[in-house]
């Protein structure tokens, strides 16, 4: 319940900021519902379009006049898209959640398995290749892997799509789609890849140097055993807890890709909204971000709850003493 | 081949980058059916490594460089891992040192046996399994075997934990155990109850054992052979009984002279000199020979074969070859008292001078010495958040006098450390009064009047461990940090001269000034931790069990120390220990605390000659006595983790003996 | 028949001097070709002045987007910029600003985080959920805010606003570092001396924690670069007449069409270079820890 109401708290806080902070930023929200034509527009034409969008009242007469609809559901208008912002969002909220759903799941499986290969022979020539390409690949910036690929596989051979969702008229074609997802999701899962698998590798290598490992090898346990049945266990909860809290980052890679490929997602949307003052779909944005954020963080929290048998039971043992050798 | 496991002419080595080091050299050892080994050394001595090297559960730099090891008539020194696999757990296992750390905390206890039981027994069926689970647990000594079944090692103390890991062990009716140091990191009462419960395994199973450990007294109560180890050598093997009355290799004898019962009356203890030897680039010849007074220019030349005393008792020494027969003559003659004789204490005349001293003492105490510091009601708790509370230490209150060193023992959780930081003022107490000097220290406005004073006047001693010294700064800058946060200007000239001066006294070369606490050895850095509390010149310093983690012999010149700080320049401390041992001998008086509570305080006479609280009672019959013969002689008391009764208030049974007791 | 001169009582020698050590070659260990390659990158951009061909910032229409070859050596942008002049003058703009914003967010996170570790529990509790709402908030949109209220951006705008937003997870560490040293018993002796507060942050606190950030400061520089780039390249970041490798990448989608893969693939070369190197050192800087041995192998 505590937690319920903290959550609610801390979307109010994040909305009045963003609110507040877009509205205090100097730019024209009217270059976004008008376009270029801003230029041209006479001062009463200005002072018109100002009162039908609602612009001149104080601030916080806006923000009540935003909350009041908000809370009925309605989102307000959309300035470049003259939509429903709900609309306008709902409609690309599906690929970016294909897109960055698809990704995450296949960063959670290989790199579970990656860091596994690496950590079964540490420091064996395929730990080692493996560190050393990962490294590499790593640093690579995310946006540049992606103009590589396109160049590549787009350009020079031809074999990919380079942009968009789907093409002209395949609207519902599944293949077509899959087609045009391949080199985004690659971009994705590349890039992100060798930091989670490194960091499932340094865990299991930190359980393989605990004393417990040496008592259940006297027990007769032959390698593979004590590799997966303890040292593997023990890493698995802090794994999923960093998973759960990696979400929010990497479904927030994906706007840069989206950008470069040119993929209809939200990302597009979001960059526009801030960057040209689409005040309601930028907040809308913002609020379903943040949601997303902590929702994460207090899954991350329930499962380090849940999974750990320290803290599941609630006995926290005072050290008082100073500890014998 | 004779016996169960047969070792001949064993060397392990480890290949670091820094070359390599030599633990084990050419050992030599043989297990028979039943039978209990002890491997007794100094730590670094490799007799962790040999058990180790034996089940193979060494690290891939190390690689057995000679020799062979022969189990159960088989040849398995050179066993793939997949053999060894088989054979841990239904041949050997092994029980670790560190109860804490040595279970998996996020398995149950039962799946953790369960998994040791099917690793051997595949097809085991489910209610097969659960039975045998139940079954170890019972052996054991863990009554209510279901409730444990589902408990996880969090759950349990660190007795209960070595239990458990003890069940894991036989969970295969292993024929050989190793038992590596299993109850150095316990308290006493706890160790005597795991000791028992050793024995009485290995009457009922019948289990061949080697005990690691480097404390005697646990030997002399576990042991029936003992093996004496020294850089990487086994120096000398035999009966129990031969080796504690007629030890005949000079580390032998050192390691019992070294015995805080030895020198009991004496004013310093007997210390080994010199340190182990680094196992890097060993010495040739007899390891010991460096630290030997009575060393044979042959020793340095050549190591000693091991030569025959009886047919169970052999030591690697030149004194016995048959041209050092007037050696041996000359050294026995001199009175070097070799062999443990507790009833009539080796040398009479030292007891008789030593008692002579004490009398003179006494009768210095006839004029009352001024209380230095006093303790009244002291009580305090922790809140664990929640609103929950633990009472660390509750309704304590003794006295210390100037120039004496006051004792306080207990096991760990009963609340000694409190007791200390609240004298020293780094916890305000819930409840009751700490007066030093007649000022109130737990008044915050004659704190802040005396607070100078007091700062340079009363000193603190950690036990030495990697956060008691900040490892980035220099040892001179370490000794001398209390003088430049004093304020004071350096006597003699600057803050590195008066550094230097520091060091010399506690004993340390000037050499380590500019190195940094991690280049120390764990004595070396003890040292600078007394040096830096002597810098401003305190009259009272509180040692919080500062030889807890220390090397036996490394103990002993620590202990000499302060008792020369005590007789030459009349500092008074206050001794935290768990070790009772070293409080008999150090100590001028002593107090006992049992979960927070003082339960009895006096001189260390009374209190250890007649304890008067059945808590002090169990404690000195728990601690291992190294004499086999006394030993097997004791039935210990019926020792259940009981409760004492803490009810009650302070008696006074003779004259400055305190005990908690109901009155009427 | 050994002599009998032998046996007899010597006492304790001295010690035998122990053999020098065996010299271990001072680069093992030590990832020695980063650190060349990142001197070289360093020098080069340093002193670009003295040795590029032509001037960086000048449009040479006539000779838009020509593939590398003897007069431009790496070609040149669809603008008639020389790539090659480009890099090591834009390395400036762009190591500055990834140095930059480090120290300004270590600055940050070394303040914030010393002063929770070192407050009550409550202001400790309170702070680090001031934290965590920042890391919250969407840090595009920050970023474009910042830069909305900052005018036109320039190098130094840029650095504040990346050094601004990335200090939070260096602060989480050196918080939790913080009150792990606060519970040693060196500082604990050192109160009892009478130490004051900042005679403990500064001999006892700091060297302690320090080495734990030297890692994930030089870490942030690399992020600080990345972002950079990702920034300039999205247009949010240094304009195009500003040069830095990300303003240079900016014009890559144009470069797409035109086919020309040398105004993409080298300066994403050399940035990825530079951040492989950094990535180089900032683990050499870890592995100098404490290492236990692997059990299992």
């Amino acid at each position: 319940m505590k937690k319920l109401m903290l959550f609610v708290f801390s979307i109010f806080l994040l909305s009045v900021i963003v609110f507040y902070v877009s509205r205090l930023a100097p730019g024209d929200p009217l270059i976004s519902y008008f376009g270029d034509r801003v230029e041209k527009m006479s001062p009463e034409e200005r002072q018109w379009a100002e009162e039908k969008l609602g612009l001149n009242d104080p601030i916080h007469v806006q923000y009540v006049r935003w909350l009041n609809n908000a809370l009925h559901g309605d989102f307000g208008i959309s300035y470049k898209y003259k939509m429903d912002a709900a609309e306008v969002i709902r409609s690309r909220l599906g690929n970016t959640l294909i897109l960055g759903g698809t990704g995450f799941v296949l960063i959670f499986v290989f790199s579970l398995l990656l860091g596994i290969l690496c950590a079964w022979r540490e420091d064996g020539w395929m730990d080692r290749v493996i560190c050393k390409l990962g490294t590499i690949i790593s640093c690579i910036p995310e946006f540049w892997l992606a103009l590589v690929l396109i160049l590549v596989f787009a350009l020079r051979l031809s074999w990919l799509p380079s942009s968009g969702a789907y093409s002209i008229g395949k609207n519902g074609d599944l293949w077509d789609r899959i087609v045009h997802l391949i080199l985004p999701l690659s971009v994705v899962v590349i890039s992100h890849l060798w930091y989670y698998a490194y960091m499932v590798r340094n865990r299991i290598l930190e359980e393989v140097r605990a004393d417990y490992v040496l008592l259940a090898r006297s027990k007769g346990l032959n390698k593979r055993s004590v590799m997966f049945r303890h040292c593997l266990r023990n890493a698995i909860p802090s794994y999923l807890s960093i998973m759960a809290i990696s979400v929010p980052h990497v479904l927030g890679g994906t706007y840069i890709v989206e950008m470069v490929f040119s993929y209809p997602g939200i990302g597009t949307l979001s960059y526009e909204s801030a960057r040209y003052k689409d005040y309601n779909l930028l907040m809308l944005l913002c609020i379903l971000s943040g949601i997303l954020v902590i929702l994460c963080s207090m899954a991350a929290q329930l499962i380090n709850e849940r999974i750990d048998p320290r803290i599941r039971s609630g006995d926290v043992s005072a050290d008082r003493e100073v500890n014998k050798t | 081949m004779s016996g169960l496991l047969e070792i001949k002419n064993l060397s392990v080595s480890f290949f670091t980058p820094e070359g390599e080091v030599q633990a084990v050299r050419d050992v030599s050892l043989s297990l028979k059916e039943g039978e209990v080994l002890a491997l007794v050394g100094e730590s670094g001595c490799g007799k962790s490594v040999l058990c180790k090297s034996i089940m193979k559960l060494l690290p891939s730099a190390a690689k057995i460089k000679a020799g062979n090891i022969f189990a159960d008539g088989a040849d398995i020194t050179n066993y793939r891992e997949r053999d060894m696999c088989r054979l841990r757990g239904k041949l050997f296992s092994m029980v670790f040192q560190d109860p804490m750390t040595s279970l998996n905390p996020a398995m149950s206890i039962g799946a953790q046996i369960g998994e040791a039981v099917r690793s051997h027994e595949r097809r085991i069926s489910g209610a097969a399994l659960e039975a045998r689970v139940m079954e170890l647990i019972a052996l054991a000594g863990l009554d209510r075997p279901e409730a444990y079944r589902k408990l996880y090692p969090h759950h349990l103390s660190g007795g209960m934990r070595q239990r458990c890991v003890l069940a894991v062990a036989l969970a295969g009716n292993p024929r050989i155990l190793f038992a590596d140091e299993p109850t150095t990191a316990l308290d006493v009462t706890i160790q005597a109850q795991i000791l028992e419960l050793f024995r009485e395994i290995q009457r009922k199973l019948r289990t061949a054992t080697i005990f690691v450990t480097h404390d005697l007294g646990v030997v002399a109560r576990a042991a029936d052979r003992v093996a004496v180890m020294y850089a990487g050598r086994i120096v000398e093997i035999g009966t129990a009984e031969e080796i504690f009355y007629d030890p005949r290799h000079p580390y032998t004898q050192a390691l019992m002279r070294s015995l805080p019962a030895f020198s009991r009356g004496r004013d310093t203890l007997y210390t080994i000199p010199g340190m182990p030897p680094a196992l890097l680039d060993p010495p040739g010849g007899d390891a010991f020979a460096w630290r030997n007074v009575n060393a044979l220019d042959v020793d340095y030349e050549e190591a000693p074969p091991m030569f025959r005393v009886t047919d169970s008792h052999y030591a690697a020494t030149w004194l016995l070859d048959e041209r050092a027969e007037s050696i041996r003559k000359q050294i026995s003659g001199q009175g070097g008292c070799g062999h443990l004789d507790l009833e009539n204490s080796g040398c009479q005349s030292g007891k008789k001078e030593a008692g002579k001293n004490r009398d003179v003492q006494t009768a210095d105490a006839g004029k009352p010495q001024e209380v230095l510091l006093e303790v009244q009601h002291l009580s305090h708790m922790y809140s664990l958040g929640k609103g929950r509370a633990v009472r660390a230490v509750e309704d304590v209150s003794f006295q210390i006098r100037r120039g004496e060193i006051f004792g306080l023992v207990g096991e760990s959780g009963s609340g000694k450390s409190t007791v200390a930081r609240c004298i020293m003022n780094i916890y305000r107490p819930r409840k009751g009064r700490i007066l030093y000097k007649g000022i109130d220290t737990c008044d915050p406005r004659q704190f802040r009047a005396n607070r100078k004073m007091l700062q340079t006047c009363r000193q603190l001693i950690f036990q030495d461990s990697a956060s008691s010294l900040n490892q980035r700064m220099k040892v001179w800058d370490i000794i001398a940090e209390p003088m430049k946060l004093g304020h004071r200007k350096p006597p003699r000239g600057s803050f590195r001269a008066e550094a230097e001066f520091q060091m010399h006294y506690v004993g340390l070369d000037p050499c380590y000034l500019d190195k940094y606490p991690s280049e120390l050895s764990g004595g070396q850095r003890q040292r600078v931790a007394i040096a830096r509390a002597l810098t401003m010149e305190p009259e009272f310093l509180a040692a919080d069990e500062p030889i807890a983690s220390l090397d036996v012999s490394i103990q002993a010149q620590i202990v000499n120390l302060f008792k020369h700080l005590q007789q030459e320049h009349g500092f008074t401390f206050l001794f935290i220990a768990h070790d009772l041992a070293m409080v008999e001998f150090l100590c001028d008086r002593v107090g006992v605390m049992y979960k927070g509570r003082l339960v009895e305080s006096g001189t260390v006479e009374e209190v250890f000659s007649h304890p008067g609280h059945p808590y002090t009672q169990a404690l000195l019959s728990a601690i291992p006595i190294p004499d086999p013969g006394r030993e097997r002689a004791r039935k210990p008391a019926e020792l259940r983790e009981e409760e004492f009764s803490l009810e009650g208030e302070s008696v006074e049974i003779s004259p400055g003996h305190f005990v908690l007791r109901k009155k009427g | 028949m050994m002599e009998n001169r032998l046996f007899r009582v010597v006492g304790i020698r001295p010690l035998p001097q122990r053999p020098p050590e065996r010299k271990r070659k001072w680069y093992s260990g030590k990832p020695i070709f980063s650190i060349v390659f990142l001197i070289v990158i360093f020098t080069g951009c340093m002193t670009c002045e003295w040795f590029m061909t032509k001037d960086p910032a000048y449009l040479d229409l006539y000779n838009c987007s020509v593939p590398p070859g003897r007069e431009f050596l790496f070609g040149t942008d669809t603008m008639g910029r020389d790539i090659f002049s480009m890099i090591w003058y834009g390395g400036r703009a762009s190591l500055f600003i990834g140095i930059f914003s480090t120290l300004l967010s270590t600055g940050i996170a070394v303040c914030f985080g010393a002063f929770s570790g070192c407050a009550p529990a409550w202001l400790d509790e309170l702070l680090m959920r001031f934290v965590e709402i920042m890391i919250s908030v969407p840090g595009l949109l920050i970023i474009i805010l910042i830069q909305a209220v900052l005018g036109p951006a320039s190098v130094a705008s840029i650095s504040f606003v990346i050094g601004i937003t990335g200090w939070t997870s260096m602060a989480k560490v050196i918080r939790t570092e913080v009150r792990q040293i606060r519970g040693n018993e060196h500082v604990i002796a050192a109160r009892c001396m009478g130490g004051g507060f900042f005679h403990i942050l500064w001999k006892h606190l700091a060297p302690n924690f320090l080495p734990s950030i030297m890692f994930m400061a030089v870490m942030n520089i690399r992020s600080a670069i990345a972002a950079e780039s990702t920034l300039s390249f999205m247009g949010i970041g240094l304009p195009l007449e500003v040069i830095s490798w990300g303003s240079m990448l900016s014009l890559s989608e144009k470069a797409l069409s035109a086919r020309a893969w040398w105004i993409i693939l080298i300066p994403g070369v050399f940035l990825t270079a530079t951040l492989l190197c950094i990535t180089e050192l900032g683990n050499c800087l870890r592995r100098c820890g404490i290492k236990r041995e692997n059990n299992l192998s």
